[in-house]
């Protein structure tokens, strides 16, 4: 097998200046950071850049706030944080999105799987797994849909299983976003019988440069190459990368999903607002529709305010459940009555704009088509609603 | 601030209150449990409550009375509402005469002695009057129970007060009416819920189809949008997140009579059901200091001219 980086982090307690864990305090000191590092912050390239460049913009970024404590916070002591409430890190991926140093879908991937992977695995993983993660040295892609499994994840047949080596995983997993720039991998396999369903699930944490994953990048409507299929040939996974035990994936993609609908899209209102502000400088005077502009931004506020009281449930020690689908759906819903209103008021720009803004118009809107697929689709969320939230019963 | 155990009193006081009496009986039951202490104290939690609740029940009180009141710092005086769908001061002041266009709730058959706001030039006053001295008009229309009066006319012999700071009045009574609608609301859900599980069609309850889940599913979004746009405007009471959070809550309020009228079907179409109480409070709550449309392409307007979005909600 290729060599692994084992590069180490010792976490060492800030220094004074930086043991702040008041969120007005730390909200002044993260913004004069910012301020006074902007040069160095500033992404390399004009205009929206690549794939790459972007990827590249986000591991610098978050080099950088590690480096200097500030993307410490809010993240567990045994995963190389400084501990103190998720309100701290809520903030520091608001305030790195506000001021465009990165794009909020990308930048969330340590808020999606990073919490869940803190709970299941094994302290000496996590110990070793999270701070290059969050340092921005490493990328993890998320193993979850399959060809024939995407609202049903229960059905899904990658299968993994035991041998003297360790696990053995066979299968297919598509539109796995950044799997071509992650080091590892999420993975939820078949351990059970195909008719075990939801109980015979198991998560693996797995390396992306082990023999026998193929990874095939998908081109989206948006021009962009995020996400792949990734085939897995007897791909070889130590017993102690098993995320939680045998048979404990659904919990495990169960505990997840909910931060992936809620926490992990917080600075998106923060995006879509900023997003809002533009379009309001840029429209023609008459090209605005009021009534349309003021209901888009009475959506923007409520996702926020709704998110909101999310990221202080979970600084609380609240539980976050099924209840974020209604986050899931409020994002969905503003972001692409957002869009759709730019559509309408810069036509000329969406359709045929070849300058750099327009360029961003254009992908925006394609890319917010995805936002009532991803992550559950709109219909699984009212599923999800219905059932858990309204007490319906099951509709199967 | 009231907290913990005063809290849990004070909303169980007023669940029982509100479960129990409406119109001039809730009053004295407000009266007696605290209701105008708990708004001098803690503007929040007293209006929050006391008005989802109160949308719930389908009750009726002098409580917008006496937000408005409070917020104009004219306590126990009735207050003259602007007329339906307006937002704007219900009396003007020209060349010395003082003249009404407005509404007035039922308080004004208990309470003599009632203010009004009037536009002068760029400002506004508080005027005390005698209600008895204008026309007034029991309004019957779509909810009788709430026994609005329209009034107008000329004072005559009313007495000046002084400036007083309009928006933010509206501001809290739009925050008031913005719970009430949410409380409302979330009882039509239940209703609508309810007769899902019980209704047995195709063998079995209605509940089970999609078509019919993801109706209530849309009408919990609604709500759940528009009550945290509304825990949001509380953070800044500014005239503009409590303009949104009423559109919202107006705007949910319709969702949820579409949505759980067609869940009720038939028998929601009857007054055997008292779903229709609700639709008939929802016409009235949703037009009381703007209505969700006119509140909404305002702001629009405002943002068109000032080229400014609403602050970001703080983290």
């Amino acid at each position: 097998m290729p060599a692994r980086r084992t590069t180490r982090f010792v976490p060492k307690r800030p220094a004074d200046r930086f043991a702040i864990l008041d969120l007005d305090a730390f909200r002044k000191s993260v913004d004069d950071w910012l301020d006074e590092h902007d040069a160095e912050l500033a992404p390399a390239y004009d205009g929206a850049g690549t794939l790459d460049k972007r990827m590249a913009q986000i591991s610098k970024v978050r080099r950088l706030a590690f480096d200097a404590g500030w993307a410490r916070w809010g993240w567990a002591e045994s995963a190389g944080g400084f501990g103190g409430s998720t309100i701290l890190r809520a903030y520091l991926s608001e305030a790195v999105t506000a001021c465009d140093l990165v794009e909020p879908g990308l930048y969330s991937m340590p808020e999606v799987l990073g919490p869940s992977v803190l709970t299941y695995a094994r302290p000496a993983l996590s110990a070793t797994m999270l701070p290059p993660l969050l340092r921005g040295d490493e990328v993890w892609c998320q193993g979850f849909s399959e060809p024939g499994t995407g609202s049903n994840l229960a059905a899904l047949t990658c299968r993994a299983t035991r041998s003297d080596d360790g696990w053995r995983v066979t299968g297919q997993k598509v539109w796995t976003s950044l799997s071509q720039y992650a080091q590892r991998c999420v993975l939820l396999t078949r351990t059970g019988s195909v008719e075990s369903a939801h109980r015979g699930i198991t998560a693996l944490f797995v390396d992306m440069d082990a023999y026998g994953i193929t990874i095939r990048p998908i081109e989206t409507m948006d021009g962009e190459q995020e996400f792949s299929e990734v085939f897995f040939d007897d791909v070889v996974v130590p017993f102690d990368r098993t995320l939680g035990g045998e048979g404990d994936g659904w919990a495990f993609a169960m505990d997840l999903l909910p931060y992936e609908r809620s926490t992990a899209l917080w600075q998106r209102a923060a995006w879509l607002h900023r997003r809002l502000a533009d379009l309001v400088r840029t429209a023609e005077p008459g090209a605005l529709d009021p009534t349309a502009l003021g209901e888009v931004t009475q959506l923007v506020y409520a996702f926020r305010a709704r998110s909101r009281a999310t990221q202080h449930r979970m600084a609380a020690g609240g539980e976050i459940g099924a209840e974020t689908s209604i986050d899931k759906v409020l994002l969905a819903t503003a972001e692409q009555a957002l869009f759709d209103l730019a559509a309408e008021a810069l036509p000329a720009a969406i359709t045929g704009g070849d300058d750099v803004a327009s360029e961003r118009w254009r992908s925006e809107f394609l890319y917010s088509r995805a936002a009532t697929i991803y992550g559950g689709t709109a219909e699984i969320q009212r599923n999800i609603i219905a059932r858990r939230l309204l007490d319906l019963g099951s509709d199967r | 601030m009231i907290e913990g155990d005063d809290l849990d009193l004070f909303e169980r006081s007023l669940e029982h209150a509100t479960a129990s009496h409406t119109g001039p009986a809730l009053d004295a039951a407000l009266e007696d449990l605290g209701w105008h202490d708990a708004l001098a104290a803690d503007e929040r939690a007293a209006v929050s409550r006391l008005f989802a609740l109160q949308g719930t029940a389908n009750v009726t009180s002098s409580a917008l009375d006496d937000v408005l009141a409070h917020a104009l710092d004219r306590d126990r005086h009735a207050v003259v509402l602007p007329a339906i769908g307006r937002w704007t001061a219900p009396a003007a002041l020209d060349r010395g005469r003082l003249t009404v266009d407005g509404l007035a709730t039922a308080s004004v058959r208990t309470r003599a002695v009632a203010v009004v706001v009037a536009r002068v030039d760029e400002t506004h006053s508080l005027f005390e009057f005698d209600i008895t001295t204008l026309r007034r008009r029991s309004i019957d229309g779509v909810d009788p129970s709430l026994a609005l009066v329209a009034v107008e006319g000329e004072i005559d012999g009313g007495t000046e007060i002084g400036p007083v700071d309009w928006p933010s009045a509206v501001a809290l009574g739009q925050l008031a009416l913005g719970h009430e609608l949410v409380g409302a609301s979330r009882r039509m859900l239940d209703l609508a819920r309810e007769h899902a599980l019980d209704r047995i069609q195709f063998g079995q309850p209605i509940a089970m189809f999609q078509a019919v889940r993801h109706r209530l599913a849309d009408t919990l979004v609604a709500i759940e949008a528009a009550d945290a746009a509304l825990e949001a405007a509380w953070l800044d009471r500014a005239s503009v997140s409590a303009a949104m959070a009423k559109a919202m809550a107006g705007r949910a309020a319709r969702t949820a009579c579409r949505h759980c009228q067609q869940v009720l079907a038939g028998i929601g179409f009857t007054t055997e059901h008292p779903f229709h109480r609700y639709v008939r409070r929802i016409l009235v709550l949703e037009q009381l200091l703007g209505a969700p449309r006119s509140l909404t392409r305002e702001l629009g307007d405002e943002v068109l001219t000032t080229r400014l979005l609403p602050a970001l909600v703080p983290l």
